[in-house]
């Protein structure tokens, strides 16, 4: 296992990727008028709203984690600046889809909480914000969800480009997704992690809790859900599988997560928690067309834990290659 | 622990009596060694001579003023229990250096003359670098928060003198000269095809170390 990253990058890739996750089911939601089902969309609020404040904090322990950063924090400016680095490329995601997720939630406030807009009149120090709100409403939202979602899919795909960016030196992280072809299989972990992880904090959690999980097109929406977990389940499976052929490091690494020492967790946190228990649940949902609390509770928590185990787990399986 | 910069203006006046050429050294390294375009390095570590003692890395420890078990080399034990051999890896200099690609401040870079070297003004400490070097050669500064690894000695070295691994090499397993002189003993040794680089297929093209491996 490796241990210079270990869980303050696991938990600040799972807060990026939970905010461009719950991130883009807002915005799918606007945009297939799900949000104007009814007044009150938890899952679009919460969507648009919570990341954010969530890539924000991400953010924040990120730099934290720096060495030199942290105590001389201008050099974080020279992070914008060489472009053949997957990691400035990620500083600028992140500096762009910080403003426009905030203005994006926003947005959605004053849409759904008119009472928020006369409250904002109230405030002269907030006047300063009125070019917004007197903008035509749903429009500029709908431009701000558009923009997101392109920035919340780029966040997410970084997060795992990064660590397949390193090439050779690591070879479990550079596992190709097809075999023979150059596309690395992270990336496409990381998104589909980012989504299931974004779905279950907006429609498993928030939807059940504020509307008893009566979403328009409920049964679409889990069905969707139910194709991204079985997409990470083959994900992780070509991963392990591609690991275990290759030999050398990306044996050694897939070993320690299946059969070796974070097998525990692998077997408990990820594959139950994250793929057979909701998959379970979801299917449930499907046939329902909507969660009952139980299902939709402990499936949302379920995911939302398994997420940052994902991560924690496929950061110190980095196992370098052998020399 | 004082190195690198401060350690630099340090080894300027120390290196004034080694080096006809000290007024090279201008505070900090020159990005390019215009005085000596085409020098080109090479340090030949032959594993048949090499006994693993571990002088080298103890060597480079007190000259970079390394704290306790911290060394920007360190040793592989290859071969088995009755037969063993020692690998010696440190910074490997590569002419595509994958830490340079992933760094997002370009605090590394890669001198002219193959040397890769950090500046640490620029180093945010982010340890991208030492995730995308497949040789595992640099070490993390807790200190100062930066990446730091093997810079070949390049004050010295400039100066005409040699780096601490070299000179401290008990059986002489290390060979350290110019590989754009061909009568150097490097180049001969290069010429001759016994020193290879390592690990070739990592792609980073090793440009600067080269190992003679006849065990196995
Ligand atoms: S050996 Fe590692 S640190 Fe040195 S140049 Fe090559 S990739 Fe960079
Ligand atoms: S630790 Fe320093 S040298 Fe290494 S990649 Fe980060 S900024 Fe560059």
């Amino acid at each position: 296992m490796q241990t210079t990253w270990g869980w303050l990058p696991a938990i600040y890739l799972f807060l990026g990727g939970l905010g461009a996750g719950a991130l883009m089911v807002a915005a799918i939601f606007e945009f297939f008028g799900e949000r104007y089902q009814s007044d009150f969309c938890p899952t679009a609020l919460v969507g648009a709203t919570v990341p954010g404040p969530l890539v924000i904090l991400g953010t924040i322990l990120l730099i934290f984690d720096l060495g030199a950063g942290l105590r001389e924090p201008w050099r974080i400016f020279y992070m914008f600046t060489h472009f053949s680095s997957v990691m400035t490329w990620g500083v600028w995601l992140l500096t762009f889809f910080i403003p426009v997720s905030l203005v994006y939630g926003f947005l959605e406030v004053l849409d759904t909480f008119p009472a928020a807009r006369d409250w904002l009149r109230g405030r002269r120090w907030l006047h300063w914000t009125k070019f917004l709100w007197n903008l035509p409403l749903r429009r500029t939202k709908r431009v701000f969800a558009g923009i997101g979602l392109g920035l919340a899919i780029g966040v997410a795909i970084y997060t795992g480009i990064l660590l397949s960016a390193v090439g050779p030196a690591i070879p479990f992280w550079s596992t190709p997704a097809f075999p023979g072809l150059h596309i690395p299989l992270m990336p496409f972990l990381f998104l589909a992690s980012a989504f299931s992880t974004g779905e279950s904090l907006t429609v498993d959690l928030m939807a059940t809790l504020f509307v008893d999980g009566r979403i328009p097109r409920g049964r679409r929406v889990h069905l969707i859900h139910l194709a991204v977990i079985t997409a990470e389940a083959l994900l992780i499976s070509h991963l392990l599988i591609h690991a275990f052929g290759e030999g050398g490091a990306a044996a050694e690494a897939a070993r320690q997560i299946a059969l070796g020492q974070h097998s525990l967790v692998f077997w408990v946190f990820v594959i139950l928690l994250a793929i057979i228990f909701p998959f379970v649940g979801h299917l449930y949902a499907a046939g329902l067309g909507r969660h009952l609390k139980p299902s939709g509770i402990s499936s949302g928590i379920s995911i939302l834990f398994s997420g940052l185990f994902l991560r924690y787990l496929i950061l110190v399986g980095g196992i370098h290659a052998f020399l | 622990m004082e190195i690198s910069r401060r350690r630099f203006l340090g080894l300027v006046a120390a290196g004034a009596a080694v080096a006809a050429s000290a007024p090279l050294l201008k505070g900090t390294l020159p990005a390019t060694a215009s005085e000596r375009p085409k020098a080109r390095y090479a340090l030949v570590i032959d594993t048949t001579k090499c006994t693993g003692c571990g002088a080298c890395i103890e060597a480079c420890r007190l000259r970079n003023h390394l704290p306790e078990g911290i060394s920007y080399i360190y040793r592989i034990v290859k071969g088995n229990n009755r037969e063993p051999w020692f690998l010696m890896i440190q910074c490997q200099h590569c002419a595509n250096p994958p830490c340079a690609t992933v760094c997002p401040t370009n605090a590394t870079y890669r001198r002219e003359d193959g040397v890769v070297l950090i500046d640490e003004r620029l180093c945010v400490g982010c340890k991208y670098c030492m995730q995308a070097c497949p040789y595992q050669a640099r070490v993390y500064d807790e200190e100062r928060g930066v990446a730091d690894k093997c810079w070949l000695c390049l004050p010295w070295v400039l100066g005409g003198g040699l780096p601490a691994c070299v000179e401290a090499c008990i059986p002489g397993a290390r060979f350290f000269g110019r590989a754009d002189d061909p009568n150097s003993e490097v180049s001969q040794l290069i010429a001759s095809g016994r020193a290879q680089p390592l690990h070739p297929e990592f792609g980073t093209d090793p440009s600067i170390l080269f190992y003679v491996i006849e065990a196995e």
